[in-house]
């Protein structure tokens, strides 16, 4: 596996274009994406090998003269690039009262920056052949594991990224993987039917294909106790959270806060809460492509700049937010990394990354046993983010009730959290010393614009809305 | 095309072929505070073949994309893989749809405008709808996209349609003495009438207006809940999802034929149609994916379910007659008059952060953004505050309105009385 050939045999072309359009834009890039995602999958019942949803090839123009963003999203950079240049030029005739109505004089950088980068991987190591063969083998020892199973599912999901980006400064490639396997199974007993997952991921084939099945007896477990699980009785709990529901509140009741787009737009509430306390102090929150190895980790963002790690939240005070190139240029501060597209097809705003809590101090039993009755919350459903007035909408797939600091037989599902983002983060008063970012999630900015995300941490104690 | 279609003809181990091709022109305008900061155009076009292969008595199919940069020598290395793929899939076999030919358009009036003079045209439309004091849209996002569709095979099919979709976000952000608050809109529409369009976003920058003078309740609110088509459509596709052939063929069905999905109907019962094309409606299509032309079929009939319907694939495999991938949901209008909403007490949800309805723990509930609480007397904007309840029991007793409405791809009741539910 290595650099996209097509990427490569569009390079020159790319060039060639970007200084064509110089000559009428202030700021021109180019962003070329080969992207290959692979899904291998077996049930009960069928199997498949296809393309994943995330396959894509095409190309991006960026422009600017000082102000408005032109951007013009093709399948292909060849052929005759002053004609290209006029083309896309020419779609991009403004009517009189768009053009008196536009946004104040903002200029993007293009800092000198030639390099290349790569991140090893094994996936030509594994044929088809091969990755069928460990989805139907996983999910026939699944099936023989229980006679409840009404059907499971095992599939193996790669992506093998490529994306180059020239603007008249830099000319940047890379190259990277990433791995999620995963197993549902639907389960009925108790005259209850539940669906149950569970997931490994990694940038090494090999290292997924290790952890998934070792998974099964966990999967099980679950199912089983889902079909017994109750509703909640609504109210205010003390709760802990594990590292995927840890993550969760990092991602939608805090991080889309610190999107910097919505800075720009004044939809963020965080932005007037810079340098105050918005957190517990022992409360420390970060997200970068940088900062850990996971489905959120690349070298440089789509627009062209280096992979950041930024301290969102510092002992409880809130830092700075994330940023994509545009935004961060509006508001007078260096960007981020954090601009990316669902596709070559989609404009690029500030996204997470990886996002996560840091570790603490405490350890997870102490913690459990300090609560005398509430609730541990495990695994992310989803989540809505409200960024300008941080009210919170967080479901876990389960929770396990604690009583006089022990867990309990007694599961409630599901578990929706809601209050207000401040209270929670406040409220947290135990850290746990371990650590785990989930590399298997995928965010929309509203209910669109979908990109590959990882989050995590420790197990944090809080109180919380529970319903 | 003609060479691809050529090698596959050519290809001894070829049983069936399916391409795809999808042409996208958009034009977007993304507007900050009311001031135009992004202008985008996307000219691309997609071509994916599936490659099928009987083999023993089963199909295996395996697919690949082509790109302008393909050449003949790449395509034959591509047809190749996908063979061999193919051969490694044992799936039970079924017949692709056969020898129909056509040319069609979905309705709409987006066919008299270019995509960036539209998107120009509905930006003048939702800025000019705003009249409320201290109200603004700090970002509104316009997507006006043309597809073009066309699904050729091996058996004959050859269709293409021309539909069209538009999507307008807009943020409406009320700015008062004490604090800044928002709503999220999201409003998709097929064909364009201005008067609809501006009646939305006018209607939004009221209730952005309401947000802003909500308050926590105090009091303990404990009344039917009245639900808006945004959260019905999300309520209604999870029971046609329950019902559709994949999940019935996998078996993570709830509902079987026969079943009653209200057990107890205590209020009006259900009836739930899917149907290919619908007017007004953003998923309407003439044909599929597969290429299969699609009816309308009726899923769920007085409380129960009656059929399933899904890709013609699936149906196959469960000997039902395929109905095709049908995506207009068509909810039957209820016996609940207007008059009967007047009369209080009742919580109308207006925003939620999105309504969570889970048929296999039996549970629906969210947290509520804004809703107006009516006492009786008084209408109270009320926020901060969540709902919940046992699904199976809402369902027995819900009402639905004998006015319908058309929002995205629902068409339906306008509004659903919720009794049995926990507000909290």
């Amino acid at each position: 596996m290595s650099f996209s050939a097509f990427l490569d045999s569009r390079r020159a072309s790319m060039k060639e274009l970007v200084g064509e359009l110089k000559k009428e834009y202030e700021y021109v890039s180019v962003l070329g994406s080969d992207v290959k995602a692979r899904s291998i999958r077996a049930d009960r019942n069928t199997s498949n090998i296809s393309s994943g949803r995330d396959t894509e090839c095409g190309f991006v123009v960026k422009m600017s003269n000082g102000s408005v963003f032109f951007e013009y999203s093709l399948d292909d950079i060849s052929g005759d690039m002053k004609a290209l240049a006029a083309k896309i030029s020419g779609a991009f005739a403004l009517n009189a009262a768009l053009k008196e109505n536009v946004i104040d004089e903002v200029h993007l950088g293009d800092e000198p920056l030639v390099q290349s980068f790569a991140r090893p991987s094994d996936l030509a190591d594994y044929s088809e052949q091969q990755l069928l063969d460990f989805c139907k083998n996983t999910k026939d020892e699944l099936l023989t594991k229980s006679e409840f199973i009404l059907n499971a599912v095992v599939m193996i999901g790669s992506l093998e990224v490529s994306k180059l980006f020239i603007s008249a400064n830099r000319e940047l490639d890379q190259h990277y993987s990433w791995v999620n396997g995963f197993m549902v199974a639907v389960y009925r007993e108790n005259d209850k039917v539940v669906q149950v997952r569970e997931g490994a991921n990694g940038h090494l084939m090999g290292e997924v294909l290790k952890e998934l099945p070792t998974l099964t007896d966990k999967l099980l477990h679950k199912a089983h106790m889902l079909t017994l699980a109750k509703p909640i009785t609504p109210g205010v709990y003390d709760v802990i959270t594990d590292p995927s529901i840890t993550g969760l509140i990092a991602h939608e009741a805090f991080g889309h806060g610190v999107e910097m787009d919505q800075f720009v737009k004044d939809r963020a509430l965080a932005k007037t809460f810079v340098g105050d306390y918005v957190a517990s102090p022992i409360v420390n929150m970060r997200d970068g492509a940088a900062s850990v190895l996971s489905a959120a980790s690349y070298f440089f963002d789509d627009d062209g700049v280096l992979a950041g790690d930024t301290q969102i939240i510092k002992d409880g005070i809130l830092v700075t937010g994330i940023s994509d190139l545009a935004s961060a240029t509006q508001l007078g501060l260096p960007a981020t990394g954090n601009g990316r597209r669902e596709s070559s097809r989609r404009k690029a705003y500030s996204r997470m990354t990886n996002t996560f809590f840091e570790k603490g101090s405490d350890k997870l039993e102490e913690m459990i046993a300090s609560i005398d009755h509430g609730y541990m919350l495990f695994e992310t459903s989803n989540g809505m983010e409200d960024p300008k007035n941080w009210a919170i909408q967080c479901v876990a797939e389960y929770g396990i009730e604690i009583v006089d600091g022990k867990l309990t037989d007694n599961w409630v599902s599901p578990v929706v959290m809601s209050g207000y983002v401040p209270d929670l983060l406040k409220s947290i008063t135990m850290v746990s010393d371990d650590f785990k970012v989930i590399g298997a999630g995928s965010c929309g900015k509203g209910y669109k614009e979908w990109v590959r995300v990882s989050d995590g941490g420790p197990a944090l104690k809080a109180r919380v809305k529970l319903g | 095309m003609k060479k691809t279609i050529e090698l596959l003809g050519l290809h001894p181990q070829v049983s069936d072929y399916k391409i795809n091709i999808h042409a996208k022109e958009s034009g977007e305008l993304f507007f900050v505070k009311g001031k135009l900061e992004t202008v985008r155009c996307t000219d691309t076009c997609d071509k994916e073949v599936t490659v099928y292969v009987d083999h023993d008595e089963f199909k295996g199919e395996s697919q690949f994309f082509i790109y302008p940069s393909t050449t003949e020598d790449q395509l034959r290395e591509l047809i190749d893989e996908a063979v061999k793929k193919a051969l490694l899939i044992n799936n039970k076999k079924f017949e692709l749809p056969a020898e129909e030919q056509g040319s069609y358009a979905v309705e709409s009036n987006f066919k008299e405008y270019e995509p960036a003079e539209l998107a120009a045209k509905v930006a003048g439309a939702v800025f000019g709808a705003n009249t409320v004091e201290n109200a603004s849209l700090n970002s509104v996002e316009i997507f006006i996209n043309k597809h073009t569709e066309t699904v050729l095979n091996s058996r004959g099919v050859d269709k293409t349609q021309v539909r069209y979709d538009a999507m307008v976000e807009a943020i409406p952000t009320y700015n008062g003495a004490d604090q800044s608050v928002e709503l999220y809109e999201q409003y998709n529409f097929g064909s364009l009438k201005v008067s609809d369009l501006e009646k939305e976003i006018a209607g939004k920058m009221a209730e952005v207006k309401a947000r802003y003078e909500a308050v926590t309740p105090d009091f303990a609110i404990d009344c039917p809940i009245i639900l808006n088509p945004l959260e019905l459509n999300q309520l209604f596709m999870d029971i046609v999802f329950d019902l559709h052939y994949s999940s019935v063929y996998s078996q993570s069905n709830l509902f079987k034929k026969g079943d009653m999905i209200q057990k107890a109907p205590e209020g009006d019962v259900i009836g739930i149609t899917m149907a290919g094309e619908a007017e007004g409606n953003i998923r309407s299509a003439k044909f599929d994916q597969d290429g299969m032309s699609l009816g309308s079929i009726r899923l769920v009939d007085g409380g129960k379910a009656v059929n399933y319907y899904g890709s013609n694939r699936y149906g196959q495999y469960l000997g039902e007659t395929p109905t095709g991938e049908l995506r207009c949901l068509c909810v039957d209008a209820g016996t609940l008059e207007d008059e009967a909403f007047a009369a209080g007490p009742y919580l109308e949800v207006i925003s939620m952060s999105g309504l969570q309805v889970d048929f296999y723990s039996d549970y629906i509930g969210g947290e509520i953004r804004l809703a107006y609480y009516h006492d009786g007397s008084r209408v109270i904007p009320v926020t901060g505050i969540s709902i919940s309840g046992k699904l199976s029991e809402v369902l027995n007793g819900i009402r639905l309105s004998k006015k319908t409405a058309t929002y995205g791809g629902y068409m339906g009741p306008e509004k659903a009385v919720l009794n049995q539910m926990k507000v909290f």
